[in-house]
């Protein structure tokens, strides 16, 4: 079988309000924190979605388009810059599963 | 007030479901309050639900020509791995089919929306058809709270009011903490990230795979390579014509280890066994869920306060002390007892929690506290790195000895055995680690 890219891993995920061109995000994270003192920046490699990236300045970067809402990223960061919420039904993203 | 209700139950899972059908048949006056679309709409397990209860809420849930499960076991695999070989504990069994059965797979966006249904039928069947609800596409911001009392919740603007409020709102217990009965923030250390993905095969072409029969199911734990390394491991579960493949991985060792859950479950798939069972699957979906250890140092402080109570997932019951991922069983059972004890409440007229004190009572005394206190230190000991690293190697490499006929002459097994062990641990490690596993498992 062939393996999936991530992106294509995501393609395959039932977002809400896809149609809407203006979300709420449901987590704001304040990327300051990441990128003046934390030592691991591990958002950027846990997140099963990637939606922490890593620019080539080693710099912290959020989108919250592709997210999940899993939680990982709540207890992975230890530097206090996310702040996690479930995201609102009618102005939020977030997924609505086929098979959970 | 006579729009205030006797409970309001948040969260439309396992727990929400179980407490709400028990409310229901009590004719009790409740509102649940789901924030997906429909029950069902935003959860993620595994997923095997353990145990009978199921039978408790849904009698002959079986008969149904399509009950919102998936699959019965009969069929349980624990299979460590190391980089080419796979060795398995096997075990299937005739008993299994017998109802009710031990073990039903589920995915979720189904099951949950199906047992809704059951919920909003006992609803109807009830005294208060016309005032209990089931409501959807709402997420609560807030429990409202009067002089320490729990007294409702607010959604946006509006407040509903109750007696009580049962938060069953899953592992990212944000109300949990808000009420105070959990920190802020909850640490890593006892905390994983599940993974998984749905694979399509043709139905007949799957139930050849598995050997299944008519609807009977396989579930299949891995330990080992399956990780590379990373605390946690991998399981397979049978559905009626997708199979759940996934891994559970510890996210504080992530973290140390900079790995990626997504590109672990690609190196899971790579395996030689694993590749052969996923063979022309189709991937159709991709998912991900927090799960806690089963360390008890991860659950609340507490799981009542006046006018509260806390069940399944927000109250961190979950455990795999090696035998089985338990979560949904807990999730039913913890929501079965909440609703007794709001019952209870009712008749007494006291939601404070001199009354709500019974559930932690009734938990205690349930299997599933008595497990996950009994079961902490096999919870300790399948997170080591003996167990998660150098038992299944030395396993398959001892199964590989073993099961090499060569042309010549064949070395007894005990010195097979000790090689193996050599290789990979020493006798004393070994030695320990059975002294810790025959007291702890």
């Amino acid at each position: 079988m062939k393996l999936l890219k991530l992106t294509e891993r995501l393609g395959l995920v039932n977002y809400r309000n896809q149609s809407k061109s203006e979300i709420k995000p449901h987590i704001i994270v304040d990327t300051d924190i990441c990128n003046s003192g934390c030592p691991h920046k591990c958002t950027t490699w846990v997140c099963p979605a990637n939606c922490y990236t890593m620019d080539e300045e080693n710099k912290v970067h959020f989108q919250v388009e592709d997210c999940i809402e899993c939680g990982t990223c709540m207890y992975a960061c230890d530097q206090g810059a996310v702040d996690w919420n479930y995201p609102d039904p009618e102005i939020g993203r977030g997924v609505n599963w086929n098979f959970g | 007030m006579d729009d205030k209700f006797d409970c309001i139950v948040i969260g439309g899972g396992v727990a929400g479901l179980a407490a709400s059908m028990m409310l229901a048949k009590a004719n009790m006056k409740f509102l649940l309050i789901e924030r997906g679309e429909f029950a069902g709409a935003k959860n993620v397990s595994g997923g095997v639900l353990w145990g009978n209860d199921l039978a408790k809420l849904v009698p002959n849930y079986w008969e149904e020509e399509d009950g919102g499960w998936e699959r019965f076991i009969n069929h349980r695999r624990l299979t460590f791995m190391d980089e080419q070989s796979t060795f398995s504990l096997d075990f299937k069994s005739s008993h299994f089919n017998e109802k009710p059965y031990t073990g039903v797979v589920v995915l979720r966006s189904k099951f949950d929306n199906w047992l809704s249904g059951k919920v909003q039928e006992a609803i109807d069947a009830s005294d208060y058809a016309m005032d209990s609800f089931i409501a959807t596409n709402i997420k609560v911001d807030e429990v409202l709270m009067e002089n320490g009392k729990a007294v409702g919740i607010k959604t946006g603007e509006d407040e509903f009011h109750a007696d009580s409020v049962i938060i069953a709102e899953g592992v990212n217990n944000l109300l949990t903490r808000q009420v105070g009965l959990q920190d802020n923030y909850v640490p890593a250390d006892h905390m994983l990230t599940g993974i998984k993905e749905i694979i399509r095969f043709d139905q007949e072409v799957l139930e050849q795979k598995f050997q299944l029969n008519g609807l009977s199911g396989m579930s299949n734990e891995f330990v080992g390579w399956a990780t590379d390394g990373v605390e946690g491991g991998g399981f397979l579960y049978t559905n009626r014509d997708t199979i759940s493949l996934g891994l559970v991985v510890g996210i504080k060792d992530m973290r140390e280890k900079k790995r990626s859950p997504h590109d672990l479950l690609n190196h899971f798939k790579t395996h030689p066994t694993i590749a052969d069972i996923i063979k022309d699957g189709e991937i159709v979906e991709y998912s991900a869920h927090v799960v806690s250890s089963g360390d008890a140092r991860a659950m609340p402080k507490e799981l009542y306060k006046d006018g509260i109570l806390i069940a399944g997932e927000a109250a961190n019951l979950l455990m795999n002390a090696g035998k089985a991922i338990q979560g949904m069983d807990y999730a039913m059972r913890s929501g079965i007892l909440a609703a007794e004890t709001i019952i209870e409440a009712k008749e007494k007229g006291d939601f404070s929690s001199a009354t709500l004190k019974n559930y932690r009572a009734k938990l205690d005394q349930s299997y599933v506290m008595k497990d996950i206190n009994n079961f902490q230190d096999a919870v300790h000991l399948l997170h080591t790195e003996t167990m998660q690293k150098k038992v299944p190697n030395l396993v398959c490499d001892f199964g590989r000895q073993f099961f090499t006929i060569k042309n010549e002459p064949t070395p007894k097994s005990e010195k097979m055995l000790l090689g193996a062990i050599k290789r990979h641990a020493s006798l004393w490690e070994l030695l320990k680690l059975g002294f810790k596993a025959r007291k702890s498992l």
